[in-house]
């Protein structure tokens, strides 16, 4: 089965300023390769020519002063199994990663893929988002590094046009931020019908700070601003988790598809976000 | 275009197109031991080791791993030379209809290269890609574990 009839050649460039002048080259005909699993499910017969990245020594994961640095061409698999993810968050995001799809695929997803594609689906752009990562885009001669949230908020697929996603950042977090994500899937292997990452910062009991990410709605993944407002300056009781998963339930902006209903998917928010305030409070 | 692999020890040379995955690629000149079904990723079926690690060869395109090294399940052992898993798999019925079964012993192998000590939960993760319709699962899970005291015991490669 040939996947991609249109595709007439291939790139192996061997620095980041050599991939964005073969890009810049013909921005429509050419596609960024990173796992190329996108590609390879749900290919565009008007892709011309692909330059893979594998040979820009992309893939790493770093700890430095400002957090975790992952390369773009790091796999799942790759990131779990590096040494600074074993502790961040407590080997919290570790264990969410590895529930992502399946083994064979965690080896092939990468961090750029899914956030050049920025597939609704997509559990790891929710988890980024959430986790107020950042995304560092490259011409090869000049970085710039920006929110994963402010880089979706603008043209990004403009943006991966002109530039290479080179990593992803992971900040440091103290021990009084917590952070958990809830996805439910049918199967193992299913895409989420519904995933949400939440971000807290605490003080004490009290929510001095909160992020709240969530995607597979059908719609691509959205900060949920409203719920972050209405969270902050609260105190973490079961009480107030039953009254803001009620709130989540009635606010939240998401819509019906062929797998499941509006209302369904809107229950399913309000009881992730009470789950996650319940395993907060349990530290 | 060409492509240079190193499958199973042996060095080969393909004439491909670029938009083709590598399952395709590699049925097509002989390695028919590799099999097809979803062409999605989501069986396992096609399961190939690139570079030692784990894939499905129907997801991935034959020109981005130009130049790897490829194992299919003839690299791990043959008929009158089986590797422990091979032989754990038949000895714990973990073999049926057989159309999965390069593929998640090709996942088993990779799982003991890299942790030759694995938990339960780690058997089951790393097996979770390879869907299997007869089995259900225990037997295949028992297999590793038997290969892992079979390997133990020295009978390995």
């Amino acid at each position: 089965m040939l996947k991609l009839k249109g595709v007439e050649d291939v790139y192996y460039p061997g620095t980041i300023k050599e991939a964005v002048s073969l890009l810049r080259r013909d921005k429509e005909g050419s596609e960024i390769v990173g796992g190329g699993l996108d590609i390879s499910v749900l290919p565009n017969p008007r892709i011309k020519h692909l330059i893979f990245l594998d040979k820009l020594g992309l893939e790493y994961v770093k700890k430095t002063e400002d957090g975790i640095k992952i390369g773009a061409t790091s796999s799942i698999s790759f990131a779990t199994d590096s040494a600074p993810m074993q502790t961040y968050f407590n080997g919290k995001v570790k264990e969410i990663l590895n529930e992502i799809a399946t083994e064979l695929l965690r080896n092939q997803i990468t961090f750029g893929g899914s956030l050049g594609k920025r597939e609704p689906y997509s559990d790891i752009v929710t988890m980024l988002i959430a986790l107020d990562a950042k995304v560092v885009l490259s011409d090869g001669e000049w970085d710039e590094e920006l929110s994963i949230a402010d880089f979706y908020k603008g043209n990004f697929r403009k943006l991966i046009k002109e530039r290479i996603i080179k990593e992803v950042i992971l900040n440091n977090f103290d021990s009084s931020y917590f952070f958990s994500m809830e996805r439910f899937v049918r199967n193992a292997t299913d895409i989420a019908l519904l995933n949400m990452g939440i971000l807290l910062k605490l003080d004490g009991k009290e929510i001095s700070n909160a992020i709240i990410a969530v995607g597979s709605r059908p719609k691509p993944a959205y900060l949920f601003e409203e719920g972050m407002k209405y969270a902050k300056g609260k105190s973490l009781s079961k009480e107030f988790a039953e009254e803001f998963g009620n709130f989540v339930e009635s606010h939240i902006d998401v819509d019906k598809d062929y797998r499941v209903s509006k209302e369904y998917r809107a229950h399913i928010a309000g009881v992730f976000a009470k789950r996650i305030l319940l395993e907060a409070m349990e530290g | 275009m060409k492509v240079k692999y190193i499958i199973n020890g042996k060095e080969e040379t393909y004439e491909i197109h670029p938009g083709e995955v590598l399952l395709d690629v590699l049925r097509r000149n002989g390695h028919s031991e590799v099999k097809g079904n979803c062409y999605l990723g989501t069986c396992g079926a096609c399961t190939v080791l690139i570079d030692g690690v784990p894939h499905t060869s129907c997801t991935i395109l034959a020109a981005k791993v130009n130049g790897s090294e490829i194992t299919t399940i003839k690299g791990v052992g043959s008929l009158n030379n089986s590797h422990p898993i091979q032989k754990a798999f038949v000895e714990k019925g973990a073999v049926q209809c057989g159309f999965c079964t390069p593929g998640t012993i090709l996942s088993a192998y990779a799982l003991l290269k890299k942790n030759p000590d694995p938990t339960d939960e780690d058997i089951r993760k790393s097996l979770d890609g390879n869907l299997c319709r007869c089995t259900g699962y225990v037997q295949q899970i028992e297999s590793v574990k038997l290969a892992v005291k079979l390997l133990k015991e020295g009978k390995n490669e």
